[in-house]
């Protein structure tokens, strides 16, 4: 009905309705442009053809919208099958990149107070209470870096506002550390910092939109526990072998592209295992983990010249694109299509 | 229950309502504060029929348009119940450690 007085209203309302899901459009996009229309038209042609050519839906129309899409695109209880995969997929990913944030702030944790111990030096290099500008702001990266930890934790355990409003901070923290070391010519590898904020900071702080109302409860003890063992079984032996001295250690994204690596290989055989259509909701996490970590490693090759970083990081990439392409079919099967949502009730 | 949902089955409580009517009781309702926008209150519309709190009721035709109707349903009227005696006994205690209460009962 795209005719009469409200048609280019009408058109613009429905492109923007384009956002929503096809299953959720069926039921609700005849329903939602009536109520749209509502809104607007008064019932004298001539006020309603000038609004027609002149009105169109607001931000905060456009914004409604974007956000419901958000919430049926990573689907929760109730809604189709490949949706929900995609919504637990990308609360699980979530979680893995968040697992990651706090073991790196759990070994900061480790180091400092290791270091304090055995040397007896000040955590901080500055009293907090000292005064300084700079001393301040160490310890405000001090307490962000550990704030992941807490973030971690308060959406393991299901608290998801919380988790999202200090994931925010943290975030924007690390921006403004980044942007003010670039500033001040101390970042060596720009690419690599930016994506690092982009793709571990940035990306889990906005796919964390999945932890909605809909979202079933997460699985807390599983991931609770996965941070002291992670940290024991990653970071144990790095640091053991650090501690050795004179041994290859990977960086960051190299340290990223070798976890996702190893969790595919873990799950291959469960991927390969021939379960029901839809199963491999956790391949489908792995595989947008494997994304953000290539990523990671091909822009921070950008701003590093060294010919045996790239050799070994291409290494990296192709035994996570070799693991990645093993649970791959199993991440496709995720989004089988799913039966028929049920038809939308009728008046009665 | 969120503060939109509340509104929306209030909104209802009286008789059936349209999309659009639904959005006017409801800023009504809340005195200006909760304006819906479309895509908003879909997204509680279609949690309440999911949950079985409301129903479709009839269509009429209205400017060449359908306006679907929704209407409560038992248990949508039983939730709306609950939650409005939830939220009384909230304000009560409210009010109570505010001091308001025997205030106004002084008053």
């Amino acid at each position: 009905m795209t005719g009469g007085m409200s048609g280019d209203l009408e058109r613009r309302y429905r492109r923007v309705l384009r956002l929503l899901p096809g299953y959720y459009r069926e039921q609700w996009e005849e329903d939602m442009v009536a109520a749209f229309l509502d809104t607007w038209l008064t019932g004298d042609p001539q006020a309603d053809a000038y609004i027609s050519q002149a009105a169109g839906p607001g931000l905060a129309e456009i914004a409604s919208v974007v956000s419901l899409a958000g919430r049926l695109y990573l689907g929760g209880a109730g809604t189709p099958r490949r949706y929900f995969a995609w919504g637990q997929a990308v609360r699980r990913a979530v979680l893995a990149l968040l697992l990651l944030h706090a073991m790196q702030a759990l070994n900061v944790l480790v180091l400092t107070t290791w270091s304090r111990q055995l040397l007896g030096l000040q955590a901080l290099t500055v009293s907090p209470l000292g005064g300084s500008s700079a001393g301040t702001w160490t310890t405000v990266l001090y307490v962000a870096s550990f704030a992941w930890i807490a973030i971690f934790v308060t959406l393991a355990l299901g608290h998801y506002r919380p988790a999202w409003v200090l994931a925010a901070l943290a975030s924007i923290i690390d921006l403004v550390a980044l942007v003010q070391a670039q500033l001040a010519g101390r970042v060596l590898t720009p690419y690599g910092s930016w994506a690092a904020w982009v793709l571990l900071s940035l990306a889990p702080v906005l796919a964390m939109a999945a932890f909605h109302r809909d979202a079933p409860p997460t699985a807390g003890r599983p991931w609770l526990l996965a941070l002291p063992l992670g940290y024991l079984v990653v970071f144990g032996p790095m640091l053991a072998l650090e501690a050795a001295g004179h041994f290859w250690l990977p960086d960051i994204p190299g340290l990223c592209c070798i976890l996702v690596a190893l969790a595919c290989l873990v799950r291959a055989p469960g991927a390969w295992s021939g379960r029901a259509a839809g199963s491999g909701v956790w391949s489908l996490a792995l595989i947008l983990l494997a994304a953000d970590a290539a990523a990671y490693r091909i822009v921070s090759l950008i701003d590093r010249h060294d010919p045996h970083l790239f050799q070994v990081s291409m290494v990296e990439l192709f035994v996570l694109v070799a693991a990645a392409a093993v649970v791959a079919p199993d991440a496709a099967r995720a989004q089988a299509p799913a039966p028929a949502p049920p038809p939308h009730p009728q008046p009665g | 229950m969120t503060g939109q949902a509340f509104f929306v089955l209030t909104a209802l409580a009286e008789g059936p309502r349209h999309g659009y009517g639904i959005v006017g009781e409801v800023d009504e309702l809340s005195q200006g504060r909760v304006r819906l926008k479309i895509g908003s209150l879909y997204g509680v519309l279609d949690r309440l029929v999911a949950d079985g709190l409301i129903e479709p009721d009839r269509e009429e035709a209205h400017d060449g348009r359908l306006r679907r109707y929704y209407r409560l349903t038992r248990d949508g009227r039983g939730a709306l119940a609950q939650e409005a005696e939830l939220r009384a006994a909230t304000a009560r205690v409210v009010r109570t450690r505010l001091g308001l209460a025997g205030a106004e009962a002084a008053g």
